[in-house]
Order: structure tokens, then sequence, then C-alpha cells
């Protein structure tokens, strides 16, 4: 089992032994064992960048985190309640509430403005369509986009596509916000852009923030930065370390 | 923002992709409705059919012993639910002298003038006769005499001779209907008071509305009748009209279940289409936290919306298409009244239809959105191949088996021959359902008719057709229903034509036929020496090869009503009479015997089997009989009795000719017109020819097999644009793969060859299990008609009907596929590639 150690802060968030095999597709059946037992944990107000080349299980260890894919074992606790634990519909609600996500390709639904993508989360957490409206301006200001709010997604930038993205993450003041390569698709103007932006966020409003990484340049704005080889988490010497 | 402003904006964005459901959607409801009203149409056209053969539906009061009695309870009888008059009646023999021309007829005593005024009876010229001096003729017999209105004529009777004023003609349509062929029509109290009847009639006869039930009217009738009299269908008259009748109701009852389940495959195709191009849509919502409920809730709300819109489209889209759809059946039963009635309940019902096939259809997709893989869904890549649902198989299973128990309840007389339309359509269902399990090797199978040139296109039509079962079902879901009802009425109808063809040619071989006028009416009146009279005038005419005299005679079965006909069979070939399970030689040696033979209807419906005592009477007589055969019949319905006229002589003592069957010499037939009118005339009969006979029953057939043919080609247009559509909406979804395939360097024409290639392999597929369901459906319906005709049709599978079917759908497929192909070269390689 791969361990690293989390900060001195209680932990918000925990991997507890996380471990992902997917099914064969097609070809010599063999199942890929993209996760093979990883435990961390995440303290209140840290921001921990998880890196390693393409293919190394990173982003599926985030999708774990997130609850969107289940670990074939281990567990990730939430402020101490089991992901794996949850039914689908109790996963959602966590998922909205308690969760941010931020994609590399934004993931802006395109028939609704800036304000109404931000919205979602509370509009599907059936909130007043006023409060809805109220906290996702308060958001996209946090982000500096007032002057966008009512515009659609294609009539924004990349880097504003991605400010937008991280305003409905930050929405529902999560316990986490889990950001996949946020800053993949941009170029890198934009790129530190929303990376000072981010770490703001961090400093200013405690958040806690677990980001997917490739670049080392952008691992280094985080707290801690945890490696990851061949789904598992790499030792001081970039080695896998395994138990 | 609302759910409903999320899903305007999102129609908004895509007009295209929810056009196509609503187009979908509008196609299914206007194919409901115009069924529906088309099938109503052809209700309508069918009643109006059989009256003008056998005139409006009715029921008889008669006296249980025979005879005549005081008709005073009449007026009570009018409020019975579904009858709309009842109308004494009197029937006497009669002679009518116009200058030289004397005709033996029949004189039925009526209210004429309550008949006019009600619209029971159209005369053509004149008014109706009043008092006693006045009587009414057909067109057809003040023709043959010579006569019009004003005109003299002298009648004789049995209190002596009067001269009577032709007050009026009578439309001989309008006039069956009370005279049953009779042409002299008088007062019902100037004809009591001739005949010396003191008043009293032989029958009433109930007129019933067009929509009133004939069971129904005849157990409200015998409710309110004295011990004395009896309510009863018409023999001979009313039931090859019901029969008629129902054999249709099957068809297009049949027909509007099987729209309604096509509907169901167009709409649920379109909504899984819909959804499965949106999952990164709904994986995203699922990712910011909508739960899958919610989700499937959105794609329900969705399939409500563009359901109703679809359904207004539709009603509008029905309405207009019944009209074109009710002429052509108009035209085919010669029928001028066939009209189009929009029933509101109709457009309330439809209205509601929509929105409902379209959540039901959507029942599915929304499944399948709540549950979209979250990371496939972002990552906007192809849903993967899907295996064969477990539940789907279930399915199938479950609708084998209550297809297969129908029918056993059905043949086992459990359950009303109605029973084939569920059977049918949880035949065909199931033939859909179990598609999955057999769609691979089918479509291995029919990709090795494709060219190995286009051996590129051939594999990836193949990938695309197998990776998605579910979604292939449904496509081929809409070909299957609209083959299958092509090819399972199809035969029905051919093998049901058939059969009555088959039947006719064997019963009544004959160049002429001649028959008593009225006959039925006042068969007791009819003397034996008038019959030898009639026999040895056709025999004496040159040219006559053959003639046959039959007695029918009015009588019953364990109290049901029948035709009793006794006829001499040939001494070698072959029998008029088709015995069920037994061969002619067998038929003949028992009918010589003595023995009685009935009708496959009048079995079923008295529960009578070969072998059972039944008790017959007619003609005053009660006897009890075994049955020593049941023979095929549409006489009557098939509810007639059979027995040579040594028995019916030796038994009953009937000995009358009501009918006799005369065959020519070779090149003979035409001379024999003059000398047997002559006869006919006087003896007061009707004289047809086979020509005319053989009309009349192309009349029937070509009217009832035309409607059903054009209600099933409104089947095959719905299926085309199913087809189309669902094609056209697999282009669209495909837009990202043929992106993928354009950018890598297909031609457009090798992207247009592999929409043609994936069309024609799911219309093969569709072709191929639309037969197999077809004939099982065909088979399913033939095997409960037996509940409706007593016997089995003979079911032959049929080539022409199955490849002109196949064709049509192959056709219809490929030119459904050519403007999405056209389509598919057109796409923007950029868009495509990154479609949402």
């Amino acid at each position: 089992m791969a361990t690293a150690s989390s900060a001195s802060a209680a932990p918000v968030l925990v991997a507890d032994r996380l471990a992902k095999t997917f099914a064969p597709g097609s070809g010599d059946g063999a199942h890929v064992a993209a996760v093979q037992g990883v435990s961390f944990s995440v303290a209140a107000g840290e921001m921990v960048a998880i890196i390693g080349a393409s293919g190394s299980g990173k982003s599926t260890i985030l999708h774990m985190l997130g609850g969107i894919t289940r670990p074939t074992s281990g567990r990730v606790l939430l402020e101490g309640v089991d992901l794996a634990a949850l039914d689908d519909d109790r996963l959602a609600i966590i998922r909205r509430r308690r969760i941010g996500f931020i994609f590399q390709r934004y993931n802006l639904l395109p028939e609704l403005s800036l304000v109404e993508n931000v919205a979602l989360p509370l509009v599907l957490d059936g909130r007043p369509e006023r409060e809805c409206r109220e906290r996702a301006l308060e958001a996209i200001a946090a982000v500096g986009l007032e002057q966008r709010a009512e515009h659609r997604p294609d009539a924004l930038s990349g880097g504003e596509q991605q400010r937008g993205a991280i305003a409905r993450g930050l929405v529902t003041q999560p316990a986490v916000v889990l950001a996949d390569e946020p800053t993949g698709a941009l170029d890198s103007t934009n790129a530190r852009s929303v990376m000072r932006l981010l770490t703001r966020l961090v400093e200013d409003r405690g958040l806690t923030v677990v980001l997917v990484t490739h670049d080392p340049a952008i691992a280094a704005a985080a707290n801690r930065a945890i490696r990851i080889v061949d789904g598992l988490i790499a030792g001081p010497d970039g080695e896998s370390v395994s138990q | 923002m609302t759910e409903l402003a999320l899903l305007l904006r999102q129609w908004q964005r895509r007009p295209g992709r929810a056009l196509a459901t609503v187009a979908s959607i509008a196609v299914a409801i206007g194919a409901i409705v115009a069924t529906w009203i088309a099938s109503d149409a052809s209700r309508v056209g069918y009643r109006a059919l059989a009256e003008s053969i056998e005139g409006t539906p009715a029921i008889d009061i008669v006296a249980r012993a025979g005879g005549r009695w005081e008709p005073s309870l009449a007026p009570r009888l009018v409020g019975i639910p579904g009858v709309r008059a009842a109308v004494p009646l009197v029937f006497r023999p009669s002679l009518l002298r116009a200058g030289e021309a004397r005709v033996r007829d029949v004189a039925v005593g009526l209210d004429a003038a309550g008949l006019a005024e009600a619209g029971l009876l159209r005369l053509t010229a004149g008014r109706p006769c009043e008092g006693s001096d006045e009587l009414i003729l057909s067109q057809r017999l003040a023709d043959s005499i010579g006569r019009g209105v004003g005109d003299e004529v002298i009648f004789f009777a049995k209190r002596g001779v009067r001269r009577l004023t032709i007050a009026g003609i009578a439309d001989p349509q309008s006039l069956v209907s009370f005279t049953d062929g009779a042409g002299i029509v008088l007062d019902l109290a100037a004809l009591t008071d001739l005949a010396g009847t003191g008043g009293l009639v032989d029958r009433i006869r109930l007129v019933l509305h067009d929509d009133a039930s004939r069971a129904a009217v005849v157990a409200a009738a015998n409710g309110r009748l004295p011990a004395a009299l009896v309510a009863q269908v018409p023999p001979g008259r009313a039931s090859m009209a019901d029969e008629m009748l129902a054999a249709a109701n099957l068809g297009l009852d049949f027909v509007t279940a099987l729209t309604v389940a096509m509907a169901w495959f167009i709409v649920g195709n379109a909504m899984l289409m819909n959804v499965t191009e949106r999952r990164r849509s709904f994986a995203l919502k699922r990712v910011v936290g909508a739960s899958g409920r919610q989700v499937a809730r959105s794609v329900m709300t969705e399939a409500g919306l563009l359901g109703l819109v679809g359904a207004i489209v539709g009603i509008l889209g029905g309405l207009v298409a019944a009209n074109p759809i009710a002429r052509n059946i108009a035209a085919f039963l010669r029928s001028p009244d066939v009209s189009i009635t929009v029933n509101p309940w109709l457009v309330l019902a439809a209205l509601v239809l929509g929105p409902l096939v379209a959540i039901a259809a959507a029942w599915w997709p929304a499944r399948q959105a709540a549950r979209v893989d979250l990371l496939e869904g972002l990552a906007n890549v192809p849903p993967p191949p899907g295996g064969v649902p477990r539940t789907l198989m279930l399915v199938a299973a479950g609708l084998w088996c209550l297809a297969f128990a129908i029918l056993a309840a059905a043949g086992a007389g459990w359950l009303p021959a109605r029973a084939a339309v569920p059977a049918g359509i949880a035949t065909l269902l199931a033939f859909i359902a179990t598609t999955p399990a057999v769609l691979g090797p089918l479509a291995r199978l029919l990709g090795r008719f494709i060219p190995r040139r286009f051996g590129i296109e051939r594999g990836i039509a193949l990938e695309q057709v197998l990776r998605q079962p579910v979604r292939t079902v449904l496509t081929t879901g809409v070909l299957v229903a609209a083959i299958g009802n092509g090819v399972g009425l199809g035969h029905v109808i051919r093998d049901s034509v058939d059969d009555i063809l088959g039947w006719y040619s064997r019963a009544l071989a004959a160049d002429w036929i001649l028959m008593q006028a009225g006959s039925l009416a006042v068969q007791g009146d009819a003397s034996p020496s008038a019959g030898q009279g009639i026999m040895d005038a056709v025999r004496a005419i040159d040219g006559v090869a053959a003639a046959e005299p039959l007695s029918i005679v009015i009588g019953s079965v364990d109290g049901h009503a029948c035709l009793l006909v006794a006829r001499d069979l040939p001494p070698t070939g072959r029998l008029p009479l088709d015995a069920v399970g037994m061969s002619d030689e067998a038929l003949r040696r028992v009918l010589e015997e003595g023995g009685v033979a009935i009708g496959t209807a009048l079995a079923r419906q008295a529960d009578r089997r070969l072998g059972d005592e039944i008790t017959l009477a007619a003609f005053g007589r009660t006897l009890r009989l075994p049955i020593r055969a049941v023979v095929r019949d549409y006489m009557a319905g098939g509810s007639s009795v059979f027995l040579t006229r040594t028995t019916a002589r030796r038994l009953l003592g009937i000995d009358s000719v009501d009918a006799v069957l005369i065959t020519a010499r070779p090149d003979a037939a035409a001379a024999l017109e003059r000398p047997l009118d002559a006869i006919a005339r006087d003896h007061s009969m009707l004289l047809q020819s086979h020509r005319e006979m053989r009309a009349m029953m192309d009349r029937i057939t070509t009217g009832l097999v035309g409607a059903l043919w054009s209600i099933l080609g409104l089947g095959f247009v719905v299926g085309s644009l199913g087809v189309a559509n669902t094609v056209a909406m697999n282009v669209l979804e495909k837009r990202r793969t043929i992106g993928l395939l354009r950018a890598v360097g297909m031609t457009g024409r090798q992207v247009s060859r592999l929409v043609l290639i994936e069309s024609l392999l799911i219309g093969g597929i569709g072709s191929l299990i639309g037969v197999g369901a077809g004939i099982a459906t065909a088979l399913f319906i033939q095997l409960s008609s037996q509940a409706l005709l007593g016997h089995p049709l003979a079911m032959s599978i049929r080539p022409t009907v199955i490849l002109g079917n196949v064709a049509a759908a192959l056709a219809i497929t490929a030119v459904a596929a050519w403007l999405p192909a056209r389509r598919a070269i057109g796409l923007d390689l950029l868009e495509a590639v990154s479609a949402e």
C-alpha cells in the first residue's frame, strides 16, 4: 500500500487504500489496475496537487475522491462519510453540496448563461430561485466575471470559461474542490491567472483544493504534491512505494 | 431558472433534435388518429355495404309456435335501447295484374307513411300508400310490368279482387329491409283486411341503430315479451353481415392496436437517440449533483412536453390524412355515405395519448440517462457496446407465454375471437423483444450479401448495428411492426377471400339461380305441386344440363335461429358441401342415410359437436336428431342445417322449391336467360345469373379487401416515416463518428454507402423478423377465427404477399437513408468531431 502524510489539521478528505481495476475491454482480456491501493489525507484549507505522467492513475484517483467512479476496493472519507457506502442518490447529494468540480474542458452547459451554469448545483438542490441567483452572482464576482454573468459559454474565452467553472465549484461552499488539469486547455497566461485565482481562494476563503496536473510548475503552487507512478504513490526518489 | 426553462434552452439550441422527436410523436399520433378515423369510416362503410345487400340491421319478434298474433306491444318495444323503430309486418302471397302482365309476388303490409317519415323507406316517385285502395311497388317490379305512379293494377287476395292505384315507387334497396325481396307493399290495415287476418301480424321487425348490439337488443326484447313470442336475429339475412362486420372489425382492431405499438417504437427510438446524443450533458448534471432520479425526471418531463406538442401536430396531420384514406375506402366499398366524423373524445384521447406514449417510450431512455457513466459521458465518448439486457429477454419470454396462453384459451373457446388482437400484438412484440438474441447471426448473414469491395463500409455498418442491440431493436421494431402487419393481415385477407370464394364456387356452382321472392318469410305457404311445376318447366328448356331444387326454410337448433337447407346430392363428383374432418364419400353416405349436417358457426353457437343430439324445430315440428356431420358454410354465416330433400320430406314434410340451381350445357348459358326469365315471372321468382352473383360476391370481397389494404397501406406509410425519421436521427447521432471517419480519410461516397448499408442491414433484419412475426400473427388470427367462423381457415404461405412487403420495406429503408446519407457527406468536419 502506498501512503502520503497529511498536514497537521483535521483531515477533510481521506483516501484509504484506494484501488481501481478496470474490466477488460478487448484484446488480451487482461484487467487494468489503474490505482493500486493509495492512501493519503487532505486537511481543511490545504491545496494538494496530485501529479504524474499521462496514464499514471492520477485522474482516476480524483474521480474516486469525487464519487464520480467507485473504487474497486478501499474507502474515500469526506468529512468522515464513506462515499463508497452511499447509494447513487445520496452520493449525488454529497456531490451537489460538499464537492466542487473543475474540469480541464470547463464543462459548462452551452444552453445556459454563465450565471445559470454557476447556479446549477443550487437549482438541483431545490434552493429558491432568488437565492440561487444571488449566490451564483457572488461566486462569479469572486472570480472576477461580474460583467460576463449573462453571457453564454460560447461567448466567453477559454480562461473566462474556466473561471466560470471555478465559480460553479465554489457556489455551494463545498468541503473540497477537485480540479482535474484545470489549466490543461489554457494558454500560459490564462493558466497562470487561473492558478493565481485558486491560490487566492485557498488563502482568502480557506478553500480545500485537490488538483490533478502533469505540470510541475502548477503543482508548485500547491501546499503539497503527491506523485503518482503506475497507480501508486511514488517515494521521494520517484520510485513507486508499495508494501 | 427552472427545469422547463432549461429544456426550452436546449430545444432552442438544437431545434433539429427536438423537431425530429416531435415529428416522430406527430407521425405516431397522426397515424393513430388517421387509422382510428379510417377504421370508423370503414365500419360505417361495411355496415352500409351489408345493409345494401341484406337490409338495415334488425331483430324480428315472432310467435314461438308460428302463426299470427296481435301487435299491440309494438310501442313498448321502441323504448329498448338501440331500437330505432318497431314495424309490424304481414306477408301474403298475392297475384297482381296489370294489363296482360300477371305477377305472383308476396305482398307486404306495413305502415308506409310512418316509415317514409322516419327515413326508413325511400320512394323514388310518388308518396306512401294510404287507405285500402293504394299500394307501392318496388322500382324493379314497376319497371317489369311497365306501370308508374297513378296507374291502376288489379290485386287478387283472399277476400276477392280489388283495383288499387300505385301511390308510389320504392327504392328496392330501402324496401329490402322490410319485404325480404318482395315488391308489393300495402298499408298494414288494408292488407290484414284484404287477407282476412283480423288485424294479426306475422312479425314485428325492430329496426336497430347502427351502433346497436343485436345480442343486447334480443336479450332486452325477450325480457319484455310474453312467453308465446320470441325475439331473434332474422336468419339468412343479417348473420352474414354480422360475420362480415365481425371479421372486418377484428382486422381493424388489430391494425389500430398495431399502430399504437408502432407509435411506441417510433417514439421510443426517437427518445433513446435524443438521450444518447446528450450523454455529456446528463453526465455533467450528475457530476454537479443531480441525482439519477432528477435526470430521469427531466427526460420524462421533456418526453411529456414533446409528446403534447407532437400530439397536437399529429392530430391535425391525422385529420388531414384521414380524409383521402376514408374517401379511398368509400370508393372501394362503393359507399357514398362514408364520411369523416371527428369524435371530440378521439381528439381528447389523442391529446392524452401523445404525452403518455412519449413518457412510456421514454422510460427506458430515461433509465439510460440516469445510469450514464459519468466519465464516459464527460469525455463524450460513444456509449459502450450494449449487451442483450436480461430484462428484455424476460419480457420476450413473458410475451411468448402470454401469446400462447391467449391462443390456447381462444382455441378452447374460453376467450372470444377478439382475443386474436392482443394475442397477435403480443406475438409481434415477442418477436421484436427476441430480436437481440438473433441480431448477431442475422446481421452477419445479411452482411454476406454485401459485395466484397465494400468491405470497410460493411464492417463499420455491422459494428454500428450490433453495438447497441436495444437501439437496433427499436429501429427494426418499427419495420417489424409494419411488415408483420402487412404479411399477417395480407395472409388473413387473402385466405379469407379464398375461403369464401372456394365455398361459393362449391356450394353454388350454377350458371343461373331461380329464387323465390320473399320466400323465407312465407315458407309455409309454398306448395309442393308448384315446386314440381317449376322444376318441370326448367328441365323442359333446351340447353339445361342440370337443375337442382333447393328447399330453404327458417328453423332453429336448440333455440338458435338457422336456415334449413334441403338439397339433393349429385350422384358423382364433388359434393356442394365441405365437411370438417370427413371425406366427401363419408358425408354423402351419412346424408343419404337420413342424417343431418350443421354449419360450423351454428355448431359453435349451440356448443354442439359431431355425434351430439340437437333439437331441430321447423315447419311447426320439433325433432331430436344426432349431428352426423359438420360442414364449412357461409350461407347465413354458417348458421345452417343441411339434409337431403328426401330426409326433409320424411322428417319435416318439406317439399317446396325455394331455389333452383341451373347448369347450362356448354355455350348455352346465355340462351337460357329468356326462358328462365319467363318462368321467374310466372312463379314470382327472381332470376340471377352466376355473373351477377359473382359480381355481388366480388363487390363484398373487393370492398372488404380494398378497405383493409388501404388501412394497411397507412400502416406502411407510418412505418416508412418512422424509419425515415429514425435513420435521419441515427446519422445525426453519429455525427462525431462520421466526422472522425471523414477526418481520417473516408470519402463522401464511402460515408454515404456506409449509411445506406447500415440502413439496408436494419431493413433486412426488420424484414426477416417481420415476415416471421407476420406469419405467426396470421396463424394466430386464423386459429382465433375458428371462434368466429366455427372452422379454422386453411392457411397457405403466399410468396407474393411476403416478397411485396419485404421489397417495399427495403425500398423504403433505402429511400429513407438517402437524405441522411447526403447530409452525412456534407457534415462540417470540425463541427462533427467536436459535436456535443
